[in-house]
């Protein structure tokens, strides 16, 4: 870790009169290379973190260093960061190459290098050739594309996108998503994103920083934060899920009131009381009552949903949410009693509550 | 009662025929008196020539004061348009004790008419020794064009997004380079409006320009009024006409530059 590329140290960012801080004590880092996307509620923080790393606002305390060096007090214009904003901010009174020549006119490159690294900058963007167009004259994903070119041509230390695909229609969002990908791929600059959009989150980045109110939940792979969530913040935030608060009753056991004992994966000493987390998809149809880890109850609602049937299960005083899939055999329908089963792998420890 | 779509539309012509022949008919007559022989003003004209034009561009002192009236008006504009932006900038980019009092102060003159404003301006700049002199002239014309040059300058800039400016920053511009790269080019609309009708106000203003000049610094209009206190002849129209072509002139440059809409 503290050889990582970038390195965020304990940063806390509180706002004068504010009581609480808008960032309170995050840690994460990023191997060089890597995408790392910062998701989280709207207000969460995840934004002014990402204006720190910039420089664009001071961090209260905390360090935000590049290669070991904390860069936390070096001037905005002095970092060399690239960032994509959200409504992309290129320079109105500039044409496109005029825009994504700026930043190598400020760090005095000569005029014939300029003029290629624009060239190159606008053909990996697929820009090529529209140089001379107004900002105005740019659709939508094309002045997105002229953003990135714009950040990427100075051959930044750290690409920062903020709700990079937020402005565009849906259509359009899966295309640059898998643009942007591709271009953080073939360039190899390390990027950090901002979303609060799970899909984007889970899709884009190599690694996920899931924040809440400030504070970072988790920091993990997209499987790590969807399979195996630490908090139940985390839990709930990505991917639907229901939960069961029990009783450890012996290492990796739980007692739930109105059902059996669920068997679950993670540390919790005995006698505690945990939270556990089921999602949806890992419920599967069982043949007997009798098998451990099973439910039985009674459907009360289902949504037919193409390649999944969404169950609502009444079980035990609790609304159990199942998601099966449409070619699993014979489904059941509203009113018969069914009985679901999971696997102990599959139930997870979200958290403890405290006794 | 049937409406007559025809005769509705032939009065409502009339109408604005008659309400533009009302705005303009003070030129229009100043227009064909300037071109009378006689020496004294009617309406209308007996016969023609282009003789007070002549007589205007010969007046000693109609031109040195023109030339006077156009170089202050000429500083006026530069300088209020610097005191405009700097102005604007802390007004619409900072948060300070004060900032209501400030606006409100900068907005006052609007308020106070301009007699009163020239009394004042007299009391306070006599006993600095700048009656009459260049100095004096251009901060009393500052005073009164400082409002339009921020409210001109403050609309541009509010118009202007933050973020561009940040995002110039993050790509390595230093907050000079932003102002003179970013800023400055985005308010420029504001600052040509603003610059123009300094100009235009300081150039045709007569009541404060009375209580502070007399001989060395007196300007165009001022000595358009000390002539007719004396004497009233058709020179008086003519140099209207030629102080209208210039107004009319510049605001055709201004057209040609940015369009006024986006201007004014």
């Amino acid at each position: 870790m503290a050889d990582h590329h970038v390195v965020i140290d304990n940063l806390v960012k509180t706002y004068p009169g504010a009581q609480k801080p808008s960032v309170d004590h995050v840690s994460f880092s990023l191997p060089r290379g890597e995408m790392l996307a910062l998701l989280g509620p709207s207000g969460c923080g995840k934004t002014t973190i990402l204006r720190m790393i910039a420089g664009l606002i001071a961090p209260t305390s905390g360090a935000i260093r590049l290669e070991g060096k904390d860069v936390s007090s070096i001037a905005v214009y002095k970092r060399n960061m690239g960032m994509v904003f959200q409504a992309y901010a290129l320079f109105p009174h500039m044409t496109v190459a005029q825009n994504i020549s700026f930043g190598l006119e400020m760090r005095k490159v000569g005029r014939a290098e300029r003029e290629e690294r624009v060239r190159k900058a606008l053909d990996l963007v697929k820009l090529t050739g529209l140089g001379d167009r107004k900002v105005s004259q740019l659709s939508g994903g094309q002045q997105q594309r002229a953003a990135i070119a714009r950040s990427l041509v100075i051959e930044p230390e750290l690409l920062l996108l903020d709700e990079p695909l937020s402005n565009l229609d849906a259509k359009l969002r899966d295309e640059m998503r898998d643009e942007i990908r591709d271009i953080q791929a073939r360039t190899g600059v390390t990027a950090i994103f901002v979303t609060h959009d799970q899909d984007e989150a889970l899709s884009m980045a190599d690694r996920l920083a899931v924040m809440s109110a400030g504070r970072l939940e988790q920091v993990g792979t997209p499987r790590e934060i969807f399979d195996r969530p630490q908090t139940e913040f985390v839990a709930s935030f990505i991917g639907a899920g229901t939960f069961f608060e029990g009783q450890v009753a012996e290492p990796g056991l739980a007692v739930v009131e109105g059902l059996k004992s669920l068997r679950f994966v993670g540390e919790a000493p005995v006698g505690s009381t945990v939270k556990l987390m089921i999602r949806p998809h890992r419920l599967v149809l069982a043949d007997s009552a009798g098998q451990p880890n099973s439910f039985t109850g009674t459907v009360e609602h289902i949504v037919y949903r193409g390649q999944i049937l969404t169950l609502n299960i009444r079980c035990g005083g609790r609304l159990l949410q199942a998601d099966l899939p449409t070619h699993a055999g014979v489904l059941p329908e509203k009113g018969d009693e069914v009985t679901l089963a999971v696997a102990a792998q599959d139930v997870t420890l979200v958290g403890q509550v405290a006794p | 009662m049937q409406s007559n779509p025809l005769l509705g539309r032939f009065a409502w012509n009339t109408l604005i025929a008659l309400l533009y022949l009302f705005l303009l008919a003070p030129i229009i007559v100043v227009f064909i008196i300037s071109f009378d022989t006689r020496q004294y003003l009617a309406f209308p004209p007996e016969s023609f020539s282009f003789g007070s034009y002549v007589k205007v561009f010969q007046n000693v002192k109609f031109i040195s004061a023109f030339w006077r009236s156009l170089i202050i008006g000429a500083i006026v504009g530069l300088v209020a348009v610097s005191a405009g932006m700097l102005l604007s900038l802390s007004l619409v980019r900072h948060h300070f004790r004060g900032k209501a009092a400030v606006n409100f102060l900068i907005l006052a003159p609007f308020l106070v008419p301009h007699i009163v404003l020239a009394v004042g301006i007299m009391l306070v700049i006599a006993p600095l020794g700048l009656l009459d002199s260049y100095p004096g002239i251009v901060l009393a014309h500052l005073g009164i064009t400082i409002p339009y040059t921020v409210r001109t300058i403050t609309m541009s800039l509010m118009a202007v997004d933050t973020r561009i400016e940040e995002a110039a920053l993050v790509h390595g511009a230093s907050p000079r380079m932003v102002f003179w790269r970013i800023t400055l080019p985005l308010v420029r609309p504001g600052l040509i409006a603003g610059g123009v009708i300094a100009f235009l106000i300081s150039f045709d203003e007569a009541t404060i320009s009375l209580f502070i000049v007399s001989v060395k610094a007196s300007t165009l209009p001022t000595e358009i009024y000390h002539y007719l206190e004396y004497s009233t002849d058709p020179q008086i129209a003519a140099l209207s006409v030629v102080l209208i072509l210039i107004s009319v002139g510049v605001v055709m440059v201004v057209e040609k530059l940015i369009g006024l809409r986006k201007a004014l």
